[in-house]
């Protein structure tokens, strides 16, 4: 809401600048936006006085002036405009004057006379609306003053929140200002002379829905010439962020901004005898103001006569009864309608105006015939109409009870926290209008608008004011008592209570992997969960890829890959229109931009959700992805340096799997499952109960791909990542003496993977501690396709020589099993 | 062999040891010289081999003889080494000098990023005051995100959140983390303290200080005594620890259908930085939402605040621009490691 100060000024004095004005609402919670000086941009012009107007030597359309701006400083002018005589006070713009449209005045010769400056309008300065004429200012202002000091105003833009449609006025602003300052509030009360003709007269007034329209009042005035409103009501409105129209559509507008209630001026020749406020017919059409034919909805309510809608109530009125310059009588139609309906027509419609944005906040009952009076009177001032006696009104008292709040003053104190007496509170809602005084025996407080306790004694009683639609519960009491006691006078404090109960940090062990990512020198990212269809579509998690015991913990889509996106139904662009299935394809994404932006090598990973459909509704689940690419680290002078290939990013995964205790196991990637993201040839299935997932190189299909640097892309499910600690482990005790180590090299025929041998070694000798893969080479001496596995198994025997018998029976069984399981052959083992 | 023929050898021996002794140049050519003169096999042992042939009153007299051979030999060992080793060392010292002011080949440094470092440190402040993390979904219903948070349909307070709808009717992408309110109370009896982070979506213009997905931390305390002090005290505890001991809190009066009495927080903290800067919403939970929550409003008093993580990490960090957020430049990631 744009506040004049100088009409505030007419409801209380305020001698406060406009930035302590400023300072003093935003910490009563009426936040102010912006302070403007409405006129500032009038450089170079001031007041001058027309001395002589004289005809040009040669130019019918032009006229000579002199114009005096100072005591002895007179100007010749040439001058365009009609509307000027000798006497007028007028604004100049001074050679050197910018106009609010950017020219620039220069002396200037005009049909062969010089011209020092130039005679504004008020369109030229963007005061007013109407035309040609130049500004004729008040007879008063002072010669040679800049025009932003006569005519200027000061301009507060209030951020009023929605639950304070009465703020959304001149009035309800300057009442919290008399609050504030303590000053006095004025009454602008404008005298209404009603002709000896009815509001009644041929013209009726029916409701048919009192629940949507729960008060119309209608008042007739006739005699209206419609014109260009004064001067100084356009600039107001200007000021106020509003265009002027004409003298009968801006004296509603300047009613709406004043008292915050929107009415509507009908072109009485074009309204029917009867007006009525009905719900539309379904398919109904109705011209707006705006000159769009809309459908209308049943659930939309019309204003009509007997013939046809006029107007979509509370939102925009018709075309067909719109005040022109042929209308003489005008009906003010100022209703009360439910804000629901009010605001599911502007949505519908997509018309938000200024009328339905105060509709939708809800109106004091009592505005609607004090805002029809007060129309018909500017009407009276300014298009020199006569009201009809009388209004018509269909609901008069209408929420006319008296509303009050039962609150304990006690309970305020405890909400708020301050030691404030039940007689200083009441004093503090004193101040804005609510008496509030001890409430007599037994009374019910109403704790939430659906629910009241009842209590005796320790309750107070204040009685609302009708402007406060607000106002409804004892929690409401409190922040009033509160924003008025100053909530920068509370004192901190730190609640003490009964203790919380011990959890457990959900990112506790996330935090130790993103750590230990970090550490190894990648870069964490957060990435967009909204992507395109076409990014969505390039990856999506293998059905199979996560164990069902891990799902549960960490989620996973239903139905894997297949399953459905979830796409928004008003998304903001294509670009982000659905939420992601896997994070693999925004790191890849990533991966592009940062490879334009010269980053050769980088390690990227992100723990991040991705989200699918499912038939029980929606499904998120927890990943961590990372894409590397590169060198894995700087090569040292004249070194080489290591690349990211698939034996590095094991190396990597294992170092996460190692704070579960985990050992990832992998098994190639059936081609289907590595879709068009990874290369079918180079990615696996990462597998195991509490990590498991995929890695790969990039497809070389992909957009992004390069022959180098190649990238990688893993994406896990780690048990625990969405929510749980790292393991605490048990402790070992070492045996006094060395580990054994055992190497084993072992042919493969075609075919059988490393996967399986290391499986199977894994399963025949589980006294080892650990089962390592140290070699792996083709050709030489192998058969072809045949493969020989150098597998370094090693053993912590209890004392020494304790645990050949058992390391030597453990060998030779997986010997066994591998030749006869795999056809593999044991090319030879040492070590001991 | 007599005793004296004995003496004269091992006299011989000493003299042409002590003489190999001295033109010996390397500690380890010395090591088997000493073993070969000294050793199990060595020459004074060969020597002595013959021993056996002599009278037994001469043989004291052999033993006093090769004991004092053999100290004679390690004595100049020992000196030989000595001198010889200690060339050796500054031999090699000198031949493995390298230049050691190369600047070193550079790490491999990672880094983490700000939006989850922030909520981690204001976890940590939190964690303090005993709140502990949850994290809710990021797809809600009207319901929760709204309806239940006393923000009816139709209701014109609902403009505050530009939403963005799944095509899935009734289903929507949270626009704030105070649904987590509800399901925390819902889940939970008091007293609670939570703080609940995460993604939120807004259906809004991307620019410098907006974006249609960012990331939110509510803070939720349901006790039987709560009170709005309680809660100026809270944040300004936790503005201390975000923006340094000097950090003051300004509260406000604000609008939040979910709070009542509602609180726009301003945080200053001196120095360069001069002026109040909002940084979060907070308020009394209003006793609808309590309700909602299952918690009577008569018995339990609550209140709950909202913060931007975004708007924060820009703070500390001097980030003018939030859209680098998403951007996830390494340049940009690795000046904030």
């Amino acid at each position: 809401m744009r506040l004049p100060l100088s009409w505030l000024r007419e409801f209380t004095d305020v001698q406060l600048t406009p930035e302590q004005l400023a300072d003093a609402l935003t910490l009563r919670g009426l936040e102010v936006r912006g302070i403007e000086r409405w006129g500032a941009t009038w450089n170079h012009i001031v007041i001058g006085e027309l001395l002589e107007v004289g005809p040009h030597p040669r130019a019918d359309r032009l006229q000579l002036t002199k114009v005096r701006i100072g005591k002895d400083e007179v100007l010749n002018v040439v001058c365009g405009a009609r509307n000027i005589a000798a006497g007028q006070r007028i604004p100049v713009a001074l050679v050197g004057a910018q106009m609010p449209d950017g020219r620039l005045i220069e002396r200037a010769e005009k049909m062969g006379v010089a011209s020092e400056g130039m005679l504004c309008s008020g369109t030229e300065l963007n005061a007013t609306d109407d035309g040609d004429g130049i500004l004729i200012l008040d007879a008063k202002a002072p010669l040679g003053v800049p025009l932003v000091d006569w005519i200027g105003d000061d301009v507060i833009d209030v951020d009023v929140k929605p639950n304070r449609g009465d703020l959304l006025s001149v009035l309800g602003l300057a009442r919290e200002v008399a609050a504030i300052t303590g000053a006095p509030l004025r009454s602008v009360a404008r005298a209404l002379q009603e002709s000896s003709a009815k509001v009644g007269d041929g013209l009726a007034l029916e409701v048919s829905d009192a629940a949507l329209a729960p008060r119309v009042v209608l008042r007739v005035v006739d005699g209206v010439k419609v014109a260009p409103s004064p001067d100084a009501v356009q600039m107001r409105l200007k000021a106020a962020g509003m265009r002027s129209v004409s003298n009968v559509v801006d004296a509603t507008n300047y009613i709406m901004l004043e008292l915050g209630k929107p009415t509507h001026a009908f072109d009485r020749s074009a309204v029917g005898a009867t007006l009525s406020i009905r719900a539309a017919k379904r398919g109904e059409q109705l011209e707006t103001l705006d000159h769009v034919t809309r459908e209308l909805d049943a659930a939309d309510l019309v204003v009509a006569d007997e013939r046809s809608a006029l107007a979509l109530a509370g939102v925009m009125g018709g075309a067909s009864s719109e005040v022109s310059a042929a209308t003489s009588s005008v009906i003010i139609e100022s209703a009360i309608f439910a804000p629901g309906s009010v605001r599911r027509s502007a949505q519908r419609h997509s018309l938000r105006s200024e009328a339905s944005h105060r509709f939708e906040r809800g109106q004091e009952s009592a505005l609607a015939p004090a805002a029809a009076d007060a129309v018909a009177s500017l009407l009276a001032a300014w298009a020199g109409g006569s009201a009809r006696a009388g209004r018509l009104d269909s609901a008069p008292s209408y929420d006319a009870a008296e509303r009050s709040v039962v609150y304990r003053p006690s309970r305020v104190r405890s909400l708020i926290g301050i030691d404030l007496d039940d007689a200083g509170q009441a004093k503090l809602l004193g101040t804005i209008g609510m008496v509030a005084t001890p409430a007599k025996g037994a009374s019910e407080v109403p704790v939430t608008p659906k629910r009241s306790v009842k209590v005796s004694g320790d309750a107070y009683r204040a009685i609302v004011p009708t402007w406060r639609r607000d106002l409804e519960i004892e929690a409401d009491i409190a922040e009033e008592v509160a924003r008025l006691y100053g909530y920068d006078r509370l004192t901190p404090h730190l609640p003490g209570s009964d203790p919380v109960g011990y959890a457990a940090q959900p990112t506790a062990l996330r935090d130790v992997i993103r750590q230990h990512l970090a550490g190894r020198g990648l870069h964490e990212v957060v990435t967009h969960a909204l992507v395109s269809e076409q990014l969505s579509a390039r990856y999506a998690e293998p059905a199979d890829a996560i164990p069902a015991a891990l799902a549960e913990s960490e989620g996973r889509a239903v139905g894997g890959s297949s399953a459905g996106e979830l796409i928004l139904a008003n998304p903001l662009s294509v670009d982000h229109d659905r939420l992601r299935r896997s994070l693999l394809p925004s790191l890849l994404d990533r991966v592009d931009a940062n490879l334009r932006y010269g980053a050769n090598s980088g390690a990227l990973f992100e723990v991040g959700r991705g989200y699918g459909a499912s038939q029980g509704g929606p499904v998120e689940w927890t990943r961590l992805s990372l894409a590397l690419w590169g060198e894995v680290e700087p090569a040292a002078p004249g070194g080489v340096a290591r690349a990211w290939d698939l034996d590095e990013v094991k190396r990597l995964v294992a170092g996460v799997a190692s704070h579960l205790d985990a050992r990832p196991a992998y098994e190639a990637l059936p081609d289907a499952a590595a879709g068009t993201l990874l290369h079918p040839g180079r990615s696996a299935h990462v597998f195991g109960d509490l990590v498991a997932g995929v890695l790969g190189e990039l497809h070389p299909a992909a957009p992004e791909w390069r022959e180098s640097p190649r990238i990688l892309l893993v994406e896990l499910a780690i048990r625990g990542l969405a929510s749980g600690s790292p393991m605490v482990r048990s402790a070992i005790v070492p045996a006094p003496t060395p580990p054994i180590e055992r190497d084993m090299a072992i042919a493969l025929p075609a075919g059988v993977t490393v996967g399986a041998l290391v499986a199977l070694a894994r399963t025949h000798v589980g006294n080892a501690t650990s089962v390592e893969l140290f070699d792996l080479f083709a050709g030489g001496s192998l058969g072809a396709g045949e493969r020989s596995a150098g597998l370094r198994f090693t053993f912590q025997p209890e004392s020494a020589g304790a645990a050949d018998a058992a390391v030597e029976t453990a060998l030779d069984a997986f010997a066994t099993a591998a030749r006869k399981d795999l056809g593999a052959r044991v090319r030879g083992a040492e070590g001991g | 062999m007599d005793l004296a023929e004995l003496e004269v050898e091992l006299r011989g021996l000493q003299k042409k040891a002590l003489s190999d002794i001295a033109t010996t140049e390397a500690v380890a050519s010395l090591d088997e010289l000493g073993s070969s003169l000294l050793g199990k096999r060595g020459a004074i042992t060969d020597l002595l081999r013959g021993i056996g042939g002599l009278p037994a009153e001469d043989r004291p007299k052999v033993g006093v003889i090769a004991n004092e051979v053999r100290a004679a030999i390690e004595a100049a060992l020992e000196a030989r080494r000595g001198s010889v080793g200690a060339a050796e060392l500054t031999a090699r010292i000198e031949r493995e000098r390298i230049d050691t002011t190369t600047p070193g080949p550079a790490p491999r440094l990672g880094s983490l990023h700000p939006i989850p470092e922030t909520i981690g440190a204001i976890a940590r402040i939190m964690g303090n005051f005993g709140f502990t993390v949850a994290e809710g979904q990021e797809i809600e219903d009207d319901v929760t995100n709204f309806q239940l948070l006393n923000i009816p349909e139709d209701h014109p307070s609902r403009d505050l959140w530009d939403t963005l709808y799944l095509r899935e009717p009734g289903r929507l992408l949270r626009t704030h983390t105070s649904p987590g309110q509800i399901r925390t109370m819902r889940a939970t009896t008091p007293p609670i303290r939570v703080i609940l982070p995460g993604r939120c979506f807004r259906y809004e213009a991307v620019d410098a200080s907006h974006g249609f997905e960012f990331h939110q931390v509510e803070g939720l305390l349901v006790d039987r005594g709560a009170t709005l002090a309680d809660l100026k005290g809270i944040l300004d505890e936790l503005a201390r620890g975000l923006f340094g001991p000097q950090a003051k809190t300004r509260f406000r009066p604000g609008y939040y259908p979910f709070t009542e009495p509602s609180v726009a927080v301003d945080v200053s903290w001196g120095g360069a930085k001069d002026g109040w800067m909002t940084i979060l919403g907070a308020g009394m939970v209003h006793p609808t939402v309590l309700e909602n929550g299952g918690i009577d409003p008569e018995t339990h008093q609550g209140f709950a605040f909202g913060l931007g993580v975004e708007r924060i990490a820009m703070l500390r960090h001097g980030i003018s621009d939030l859209r680098a957020f998403l951007e996830d430049d390494v340049r940009f990631l690795e000046a904030l490691r």
